[in-house]
């Protein structure tokens, strides 16, 4: 008997993964838990382990997206030969015409009557422990479709995240929530009658039972489905998108003006050619890469943030002449002692959290109508990995030593290379710090890190002419930019906020004291 | 070396530049410059004439329903007033007086026009428009003075005029077209109008309610032939109770003024020759796109065998970039609300936005009375094209508004799909049919089905409530009141 290896649920967010490569080849025999292959998320990338020993037979190829739920590869136990597989995995048509007709006919069509038939619920799954009920968004099949197994029935919207319905089995589709209810988890979304005659299921009040030969019951559900209204059609030509991609709303599935105005461009479907980065046409001076996931992501978040909040940013500048003197100093002693270096990080670190505690709106989020405030300092730093952004979180840094910071910062850092991070180690924090600096940055307005509504962004250090007690000196000047959220946020906070970190910089040692 | 920058702003100072240059004021014409306004471009307009309006305003619609409904008027005190109990004595057409008051409603509109185009601040040129090149329009002047402009894009919207049949020696006088009809400084004895379609039907009506004889020679073999049949041949009952005469399937062969009598000769269809003697002959045989003194050549345009400027289905735009033709001058029904969406349809084009015509859904309506209104599929229509269909009818006789108003002729007839019940069809003859149309073009661009518009609440006492009882008998041969 073969097992299918499905993919798991990673995280309540995560819709899809990408099949990043494979450690095993087609065929190959492998151990209970030995690594099958890596899968990428937007967030994370995961190994897939085997779920039992045996004969690999892979489903999904690299690169491809599968959806939660869709099976990755199939493993043969027992060692059984290939033929009984290919039957197995064969699509569910079979499971339609369970009449032993050995030849591949198209026996659900033509036999429709005999099957026995059998109703499947379609019910809200649980998709997260905070999540009590979801709202159907957009069915993609209609009443009275016929839908193969795994194939995506609807998408789902939580306040969290949005996620796609596969079918639990093939069959006809009878559509009970209708786009735009609210279900509970464990409602009922839909029904799929399994096996037995498509006409039967179909709602079609007239000759039901005559002549099943009709062709296909697809049109009969209702004729003007899809149609746009006037308005509708010019808005959707404006904006590209075919009137087949668009889910009307109008009686009988009409497509009114509102559906074109929230009409959405479907993600264009990978080109069907080879998409390896090998350059099209040599001769061309372009070259087309796939977005990965996370930068997807990365981007739909970064432009949703700039769209959503009221972001603008505060500077100031720093005088990095004691924090140096005070590193120049020690730094010896301090990585004999705990084995870690002393770095800037630590000091901003602590710093902020020390400025946190006395602006607490700057560590707050927003949900709904009320404000969120954090009693810990949860601090996310920003760091350069080999496949994008990610800000993996220092935990409770306001109860961390210098040289607790400083150890957390290498250990999440080396992970972030190594694309090790877990999901865990990346959600949660309450305040981002971004260190342009490191690239050569003098100045930037770095974008917030929601749901948080401020970010700190520091910069490289340069010998300045500074004007201090009356005398024109060179220090070490680094630019600080505060990027706030003005819903919750006021200048007063912001810049104060700044100005205190200014203050603890300037003179570590109120670091020490608390003052 | 290089011309002195100033050489080229000195010569451009003295040419206007326009985004849109509008050739014609009717009313495909000036809505399209309406629309080019709203969407923020700088628009000029040049017309011929000295009325803004074109043939819709000065010589088509407008004063057709004028002086259709003042003869509606004559002949109702005439006829009906006594049934409603209204005593009067003998009216007497002032014929002088209809045809100022026709004037005075087309000026009103004139001046509307011209304000519009003030509103909107749209430059208006008065002087015949004709290509310089393919960015510039000539202006001639009246008084022969000329004035070239610059556009970026040049809308061609100058219309149709009546065809003339070379045979038929139109004087103007004696042997008319529909322009000398609505201003005519008698009521002719007997008129005889050649061609029985839209415009001879309604012209033809006129003067039949205001007491003159009139025969209808027509080549088809019903009257408004392009129309379902039902409807030619419930007009032709109705206009043939004020004793109209019917030539149809008759070929004029020649006509003849001859001192105050016209005389008309026709062959039927087995080629027996037929003389009719009237004082007016009425030429209604179709209009033709009018491009004369356009000088399309310039542009490096020509139009087709049948005079028309050959567009591009889906832009209206000619084969030349940056020119395009709207209205009665390029293909499809020659309507002024056909004009006015390819109008508003080209202005929405040049800004880069992407309408929507559905020429299928354009209504047709004949100002007659009873008035005949249609729009989608005609019965043969559906027939040719092999479609399976329902006919649902109701007779405006049932209607009590209709009882109660004593314009009981009429029908309604709505064609719907046979298996999606879907209308296809709706075609009306009776009082207020133009304006009942209105709701099956909204039914059908939303593609309703004949129950779904029979489910939907018609106020009572009206005429739409012929429109609910068609589709119910359409839906299921189930109409409430027949």
């Amino acid at each position: 008997m073969a097992i299918e290896m499905k993919v798991p649920a990673v995280g309540e967010s995560i819709t899809e993964v990408t099949v990043a490569t494979w450690n095993k080849k087609e065929g190959d025999h492998v151990k209970l838990d030995e690594v099958l292959c890596e899968l990428e998320s937007d967030k994370a990338t995961f190994e897939l382990p085997a779920e039992a020993e045996g004969v690999l037979h892979i489903v999904a190829k690299e690169g491809d997206v599968l959806p939660i739920g869709a099976i990755i590869c199939t493993i043969e136990a027992g060692g059984a030969t290939a033929s009984v597989k290919v039957a197995d995995a064969a699509p569910a048509a079979a499971v339609a015409a369970p009449v032993a007709a050995p030849a591949p006919a198209p026996a659900p069509v033509a036999a429709p009557a005999a099957g026995p038939t059998s109703v499947l619920e379609v019910k809200v799954p649980a998709v997260g422990e905070s999540i009590t009920e979801v709202t159907v968004s957009v069915w993609n099949k209609k009443t009275g479709d016929s839908v193969s197994l795994d194939e995506v029935l609807c998408e789902l919207e939580s306040d969290k995240a949005t996620f796609e319905l596969p079918a639990e089995s093939a069959g006809v589709l009878e559509i009970v929530a209708e786009s735009g209810t609210v279900v509970p988890i464990g409602g009922i979304l839909a029904r799929i009658t399994v096996g037995g005659s498509v006409a039967a299921a179909a709602p079609a009040p007239a000759a039901a039972p005559s002549a099943p030969a009709a062709p296909a019951s697809t049109g009969d559900a209702t004729y003007a489905a899809g149609h746009p209204s006037p308005a509708a059609a010019k808005i959707l030509d404006e904006k590209g998108i075919s009137a087949a991609s668009v889910a009307g709303s109008g009686v009988g599935g009409r497509i009114t003006k509102e559906d074109a105005v929230s009409a959405v461009k479907p993600a264009s479907a990978p080109a069907p050619a080879a998409s390896a980065p090998v350059a099209a046409a040599s001769s061309e001076r372009t070259r087309r890469e796939k977005m990965s996931s996370l930068r997807k992501t990365v981007a739909r978040r970064l432009v949703a943030v700039k769209n959503e909040t009221a972001m603008l940013t505060t500077f100031n500048e720093v005088d990095m002449k004691p924090v140096m003197d005070l590193r120049g100093k020690y730094k010896d002693k301090f990585k004999e002692k705990h084995g870690v270096g002393l770095g800037f990080m630590s000091f901003f670190t602590k710093a902020v959290c020390v400025a946190l505690k006395e602006y607490p709106s700057v560590n707050a989020k927003i949900d709904g109508d009320e404000i969120v405030f954090h009693d810990y300092c949860d601090i996310s730093i920003a760091v350069s990995a080999p496949k994008g952004l990610v800000v993996p979180v220092i935990r409770s840094a306001e109860n961390l030593s210098l040289a607790g910071i400083e150890s957390e910062v290498v250990r999440l850092a080396g992970k972030a290379r190594e694309n090790k991070l877990s999901l865990e180690e990346m959600s949660g924090g309450t305040f981002t710090i971004t260190n342009g600096g490191v690239f050569g940055s003098m100045l930037s307005t770095p974008i917030i890190n929601a749901p948080q509504v401020a970010i700190l962004g520091m910069h490289n250090i340069v010998e300045r002419p500074v004007v201090v007690d009356g005398q024109i000196v060179i220090r070490p000047i680094m630019y600080l930019a505060l990027s706030y959220d003005h819903r919750i946020i006021d200048g007063r906070e912001s810049v104060s906020f700044l100005v205190r970190l200014k203050q603890l910089l300037e003179d570590p040692a109120r670091l020490l004291l608390d003052i | 070396m290089d011309r002195p920058l100033g050489a080229y702003s000195l010569s451009i100072a003295y040419m206007q530049d326009f985004d849109v240059v509008v050739i014609g004021s009717g009313p495909g014409g000036y809505v399209s410059a309406i629309r080019s306004a709203q969407l923020g471009f700088k628009v000029a307009i040049v017309e011929k004439y000295a009325v803004m309006g074109g043939t819709c305003l000065n010589v088509g619609c407008i004063p057709s329903k004028a002086l259709l409904d003042s003869s509606e008027h004559y002949y109702n005190a005439v006829h009906s007033f006594e049934e409603h109990g209204i005593d009067i004595a003998k009216p007497k057409v002032n014929m002088g007086q209809m045809i100022k008051r026709k004037a005075g409603v087309v000026s009103n509109l004139n001046a509307g026009i011209s304000y519009l185009m003030k509103k909107n601040k749209i430059t208006t040129f008065h002087g015949l428009g004709s290509f310089d090149s393919a960015k510039t329009v000539k202006v001639t002047k009246e008084d022969g003075s000329s004035e070239v402009i610059s556009a970026k894009n040049i809308i061609i919207a100058t219309g149709s005029k009546p065809t003339i049949l070379p045979f038929i020696p139109v004087d103007k006088e004696r042997i008319i077209t529909s322009t000398e009809a609505l201003k005519m400084k008698e009521v002719p004895k007997h008129l005889i109008v050649i061609g029985a379609g839209v415009i001879g039907a309604e012209l033809g009506s006129v003067y039949a309610r205001l007491g003159s004889k009139v025969s209808f020679i027509e080549f088809a073999d019903s009257m408004i032939p392009t129309m379902d049949k039902t409807m030619g041949k419930e007009l032709q009952k109705s206009i043939a109770k004020m004793g109209a005469d019917f030539y149809l399937s008759h070929k004029v062969t020649s006509a003849a003024v001859k001192g105050k009598e016209v005389t008309v000769k026709a062959q039927d269809s087995a080629g027996k020759e037929v003389e009719i003697k009237g004082d007016y002959c009425l030429v209604c045989i179709g209009r033709r796109p009018y491009t004369d003194g356009l000088n399309l050549a310039a542009a490096g345009l020509t139009a087709d065998e049948r005079g028309r400027v050959a567009v591009d289905e889906h832009t209206l735009q000619t084969s030349v970039p940056g020119i395009y033709a709207i209205g009665d001058v390029v293909r499809g029904a020659m309507l002024a609300h056909k004009a006015e969406e390819e109008g508003t349809f080209v202005a929405e084009v040049i800004a880069g936005q992407k309408p929507h015509i559905n020429y299928n859904l354009i209504p047709g309506v004949v100002y007659t009375w009873p008035e005949v209104a249609s729009v989608g599929k005609t019965e043969q229509e559906l027939k040719a094209a092999g479609i399976a269909y329902k006919e649902g009818s109701f007779p405006f006789k049932a209607l009590g508004r209709a009882i109660a108003s004593g314009d009981v002729d009429g029908v309604c007839k709505v064609l719907a799909d046979a298996t999606t019940d879907e209308i296809l069809g709706v075609h009306i003859i009776g009082a207020r049919a133009a304006d009942m149309i209105a709701e099956a073009v909204v039914a059908m661009e939303y593609r309703a089905s004949a129950e779904d518009v029979a489910r939907m609440s018609h106020a009572h006492p009206t005429y739409t409530e012929a429109m609910k009882e068609a589709c119910l008998a359409a839906t299921a041969k189930r109409s409430i009141h027949s």
